[in-house]
């Protein structure tokens, strides 16, 4: 159901940005590239776009273990969300893009997701009269992969988010936009969990592939990054997420195997009980954490906070109300 | 006996606590790719750092003289002192190096070059409690 209203909003959203746009065109890069994002036309059969995958109710992620492609071919990953990766060195779990304008087309030509070759898509946005357009407004120039790619990649660079409760409490200095819950689990963040060690920054993640034991040859057998680096030391290796706006972007991990923070929480306080014949995990997640359950829940609370404010419900205030009383 | 103790505990508390020429919130200028690095220190010697509003790093600090210690969260525990160098009728400053053993923040403190922010934005006066709202 989610996912249809989801797909409902998408659309709804395609049509606004157009009919808004019919008169002048897109402003800049940035929004012609939002434009292309939205837009089925870079799928092979034109029923998938990079919405259709990247939600943006949902943190531009998905809620599916792995996303369906054209013809509802199943992905092999779970869909990374794309909101703050203006400052991230690499793309995809494997990290095999090194710029976003790289990440942008990867997906457009992939067989199981938009499976239309960027040739093609390019033909037919310079086919497009409104595209053409637009691109020769934008770019002074036809549509190129080069220019497909930034354009796209400039929208993707404007989903920053930096106002999560968290934010108002150390930015801000506001010590009451937290609860104490919140402030205790970020003390765990920091210490106890270890979880600093990879999660640490701006987006919360140093951007490393780390092996966290979630490969074990057999049932769990994506080796990750080995297959872009070729060194056998970096089997079951994954790029660390960031952490921003992670409560509305579950299932977890590249498997997408976990399906609440709990759960994620439960794995990295004992991995090995969880998956007990892990091959080459990381050192910092040999012995288990002890962590207690109010331990936990505190370090849920923490994770819950890194919400930004848009995700969050719309608070109703007293003027609402005396809104709604007055015109009974 | 338990109130000299109370007292003494409360002084200490107090003159730990007192302002000093840090305490506020401290800003770059925007990198080439538009970044801004910021500070703030406080006056019970914490300190949080951010990156474009991003908070990133939250620790504790010492000042005395213009010897500069801090321990943060992104390095192990581990203790850096650096040389604090005020200039601007003290509006700016930079940190040069004395002993860190955590290099990556080395190379990052050596490179900024803060400004003192005259006015601090206002915070959201209401608070948002996530445990409760999602029970």
């Amino acid at each position: 159901m989610k996912k249809y209203i989801a797909i409902a909003v998408v659309c709804l959203t395609i049509t606004g940005i157009r009919a808004s746009l019919a008169g002048n065109g897109p402003a800049g890069k940035a929004a012609l590239g939002k434009l292309l994002f939205f837009d089925p036309i870079l799928s092979k059969d034109r029923t998938i776009s990079c919405a259709s995958c990247h939600i943006p109710a949902f943190g531009f992620a998905d809620t599916s273990i792995v996303s369906l492609g054209v013809r509802k071919q199943k992905g092999v990953r779970n869909t990374p969300a794309v909101m703050n990766t203006a400052r991230q060195p690499f793309f995809f779990w494997d990290g095999r893009a090194k710029t976003l304008e790289e990440q942008a087309l990867m997906p457009i030509e992939n067989p199981v997701e938009m499976n239309l070759p960027v040739a093609t898509a390019v033909k037919r946005l310079a086919q497009s009269k409104t595209y053409s357009a637009w691109f020769a407004k934008v770019f002074n120039g036809a549509p190129t992969p080069g220019r497909l790619a930034e354009a796209i990649a400039a929208f993707e660079q404007t989903l920053e988010t930096s106002e999560s409760a968290f934010d108002r409490w150390k930015f801000n200095d506001d010590s009451n936009a937290v609860s104490d819950a919140v402030k205790r689990g970020f003390v765990l963040f920091s210490k106890k969990g270890k979880c600093t060690q990879c999660h640490f920054g701006a987006d919360f993640t140093q951007n490393q592939f780390r092996n966290i034991g979630l490969f074990n040859g057999r049932e769990l057998n994506d080796s990750g990054r080995m297959v872009i680096s070729g060194n056998p030391e970096d089997i079951g290796k994954f790029k660390t997420p960031g952490l921003r706006n992670i409560a509305i972007t579950a299932p977890y991990m590249h498997n997408g195997m976990f399906n609440s923070l709990e759960e994620v929480i439960e794995f990295y306080n004992d991995p090995g009980k969880r998956v007990p014949n892990a091959i080459n995990r990381d050192t910092v997640l040999l012995r288990p954490l002890g962590l207690t359950a109010v331990e936990k829940k505190d370090l849920e609370a923490f994770l819950l906070s890194l919400t930004d404010k848009q995700f969050l419900p719309v608070k109703k205030t007293s003027s609402d109300a005396h809104r709604r009383s007055s015109t009974r | 006996m338990k109130t000299i103790l109370i007292t003494a505990s409360m002084f200490t508390v107090f003159s730990f606590m007192k302002p000093d020429k840090l305490t506020g919130r401290w800003e770059s200028q925007p990198s080439a790719k538009g970044t801004v690095t910021g500070v703030v220190f406080r006056e019970d010697q914490s300190f949080d750092g951010y990156l474009n509003k991003k908070p990133f790093v939250t620790g504790t600090y010492s000042l005395e003289d213009s010897i500069f210690t801090m321990t943060d969260n992104g390095c192990n525990g581990a203790t850096g002192t650096y040389k604090i160098i005020f200039f601007s009728n003290d509006d700016s400053l930079r940190l040069q190096p004395i002993n860190d053993p955590c290099t990556e923040r080395m190379k990052g403190t050596s490179r900024l070059v803060l400004g003192r922010v005259k006015s601090i934005p206002m915070a959201d006066p209401e608070p948002y409690d996530f445990l409760h709202h999602n029970q």
